[in-house]
């Protein structure tokens, strides 16, 4: 019993880290329609930033929070005006563009930052741990699983219950008709892409005390992430929920039994056959165009 | 999302004497005359390694730039094809390098006692060349047919391509007893067909790949120009329109990928010869992701084009690679060209050189109209 416990929160713990670096993709994909392939590297500028505030400013983590979504979120907005604006009508260049951005930014923190692993020391305050029911967890990943949870509700609430979000809902239903009711749908656009980004950035600076910070860390989480959006469904934040969930706990469960490259391997087949069969997501009942 | 802009044709589908044409014969020119320039053998070792890789990116432009597939995992088939090789010439390696009954050194490492019924028929180096095509080829158009009968279409067959790509590549070094797994196989023999042996740095293996590379785009080419090859271009400009004459488009797209990984495979064999080894590295994403940049920077839609971009994108890399901070700066310098090639150049080099060519002889142009516009005008690919 003792060890499913723990198992189960384990998973959780896995789960919200998925769910943080997912969000900002999910909304962006599911709203815009671009697959944004340099995600994990403003996941990574977020890691960065925290390391940079602390190590140039003094500012340490929680306070940094805000100013690195801001920071990171006002980036996303230039890179969505002056790049992707130009190819929303080319889908497939928007791999490659946001691909390019990827490696463009990569290259210039190992340049300017270096390419050695840096570290984010934890939050004095969250360096403890707490027992639950018996188990005893970090602080720290309980820190997390809330943020993720709070991230996820202000989301939800953006898109659905704000006159930005109803907005934004006509703009992907249909963007001609919303836009000929006076519904700028440039703006829209870049608003959601530079709250993405900001989201990735935000799960970059959380996630950065518990993992080692490297140019190259973005690479596995846009590939998680985009796990996530892929089973939760496109345009379904409810469905990228459980999909984080469900997959930490997997996840979870396949670290406890071992055989990392084969469960890896799995993963990456269970994608492809998602794409093929179910392209709408495993976690969505209907979809409407 | 919008309604579909009206499209340009890529360029005017008949007549056979095209600036394409012209280009591939200037190429092939200019590869025969390079031992001439080239007198240093190493040299010529390292210019070989660039033709493979230029061949490897014209066989993407065959199924991206003609046929509309956007194929990430396109290191795939090539690697395939360079362990085919590797597994062939490493049988031949002489005993003192091999355990006990011809048994591959890395093989008596992993306490494998007898040689895995994969391995045998690669004692015969004719298996080994076809299966070095072969293999690859099917391997291409079994996921092909997973994908296309399945109508995955636009960014999903980017990313289920690239997905593949990785599986196999964690499934060889997984596998380290058959494999090598992470070193790869090494220490191969030279290939010796008809009593002429391949050395790596000899110039009758550089031959040999220029060779190679000349018939592969000639080949090409001419495929652009047949009946398929103008029903590809049509299924990449207006895939619905296509289907509705009532083509088997799917069929089509298979094909293609079979196609343009044989040829993969095929740069793959060569490489391993050039190389002397064969190592999870050809078969990696970066590699893969080159491969687009490559064929991005030199012109998707034009074969000579792509094969060109592949060779001076890897050579000015591997003129640089002295230096860890030159090499660094040159990603970064790749990553901005790269962006900018998007937005800005859809056709890359090949479309700029058919653009300057038209403003100089507008007169005796018959190809006014040469912009290649690469746009897709599939809204329904936006998911």
């Amino acid at each position: 019993m003792q060890i499913v416990f723990e198992q189960v929160l384990t998973g959780l713990s896995i789960g919200s880290i998925l769910l943080l670096a997912a969000l900002g993709l999910s909304i962006i994909y599911g709203t815009i329609g671009v697959i944004n392939l340099a995600h994990g590297e403003f996941i990574m500028l977020g890691a960065y930033a925290a390391w940079a505030l602390k190590t140039y400013v003094g500012v340490s983590l929680l306070p940094g929070l805000v100013l690195i979504f801001l920071g990171v979120g006002l980036f996303g907005w230039l890179v969505e005006r002056i790049l992707l604006r130009r190819l929303y009508q080319q889908p497939l260049d928007t791999i490659l563009a946001t691909w390019g951005i990827g490696v463009v930014l990569q290259q210039v923190i190992r340049l300017t930052a270096g390419g050695d692993l840096r570290y984010v020391e934890l939050p004095p305050s969250m360096a403890g741990s707490v027992s639950i029911l018996g188990v005893e967890t970090s602080a720290y990943r309980i820190f997390i699983f809330v943020v993720a949870a709070l991230l996820f509700l202000i989301s939800w609430f953006i898109i659905y219950r704000t006159t930005f979000g109803l907005k934004l809902r006509a703009v992907v239903q249909d963007r001609g008709v919303a836009s000929s009711f006076g519904i700028n749908a440039d703006r829209v656009y870049s608003a959601t892409f530079a709250y993405g980004t900001g989201l990735a950035g935000l799960a970059g600076a959380i996630i950065s005390p518990l993992k080692s910070v490297s140019p190259e860390m973005g690479t596995g989480y846009v590939v998680d992430a985009f796990m996530v959006v892929v089973l939760g469904g496109v345009q379904s934040l409810f469905g990228t929920v459980i999909s984080a969930f469900s997959l930490g706990e997997v996840t979870g469960v396949i670290a406890f039994l071992q055989n990392d490259t084969i469960a890896k391997a799995i993963v990456l087949i269970l994608i492809i056959s998602v794409i093929r069969f179910r392209p709408q997501g495993l976690f969505v009942a209907k979809v409407r165009a | 999302m919008s309604t579909p802009r009206p499209s340009r044709s890529r360029q005017r589908a008949t007549g056979f004497w095209q600036p394409e044409l012209i280009g591939i014969v200037v190429l092939i020119a200019a590869m025969y005359l390079m031992p001439y320039v080239l007198v240093d053998d190493f040299l010529i070792s390292k210019y070989s390694r660039y033709l493979v890789f230029g061949l490897l990116a014209m066989a993407l432009s065959l199924s991206w730039g003609y046929g509309g597939i956007l194929n990430l995992g396109q290191a795939l088939p090539f690697g395939l094809g360079s362990y085919c090789m590797a597994m062939a010439l490493k049988l031949r390696t002489i005993p003192v390098q091999t355990g006990a009954g011809g048994l591959p050194d890395f093989m008596v490492w992993n306490n494998v006692q007898q040689l895995p019924w994969f391995w045998a028929p690669f004692y015969s180096m004719t298996f080994a060349i076809i299966a070095g095509i072969v293999v690859p080829s099917a391997l291409m158009a079994a996921l092909g047919w997973f994908m296309f009968r399945g109508r995955v279409t636009g960014v999903f067959v980017a990313i289920t391509t690239l997905a593949m790509l990785v599986v196999v590549n964690l499934l060889i070094i997984d596998q380290q007893q058959y494999t090598g797994g992470f070193n790869g196989i090494t220490d191969l023999a030279q290939l010796t067909i008809g009593g002429i042996v391949f050395d790596a740095y000899n110039r009758t293996t550089f031959y040999l790949i220029a060779t190679v590379c000349s018939v592969a785009l000639l080949s090409g080419y001419v495929l652009s120009r047949t009946k398929f090859g103008l029903i590809l271009q049509a299924i990449r400009d207006q895939e619905g329109r296509v289907q509705y004459f009532g083509y088997d488009v799917a069929a089509y797209k298979i094909t293609v990928m079979a196609i343009s990984a044989a040829v993969a495979g095929l740069a793959g064999m060569l490489y391993t010869i050039v190389m002397e080894f064969a190592s999870p590295t050809f078969l990696n994403v970066p590699l893969s992701l080159s491969v687009v940049i490559w064929c991005a920077v030199g012109g998707r839609g034009s074969l000579p084009g792509a094969f060109f971009g592949a060779v001076l994108v890897t050579g000015v890399q591997g003129a640089l690679s002295e230096s860890k901070t030159f090499l660094d700066t040159w990603t970064l310098v790749m990553g901005v060209l790269f962006v900018l090639v998007v937005l800005f150049l859809p056709s890359g080099l090949a479309g700029l050189i058919s653009q300057l060519l038209a403003k100089i002889w507008p007169a005796s142009d018959h190809h006014r109209d040469e912009t290649i516009d690469m746009k897709s005008n599939r809204p329904e690919e936006i998911a």
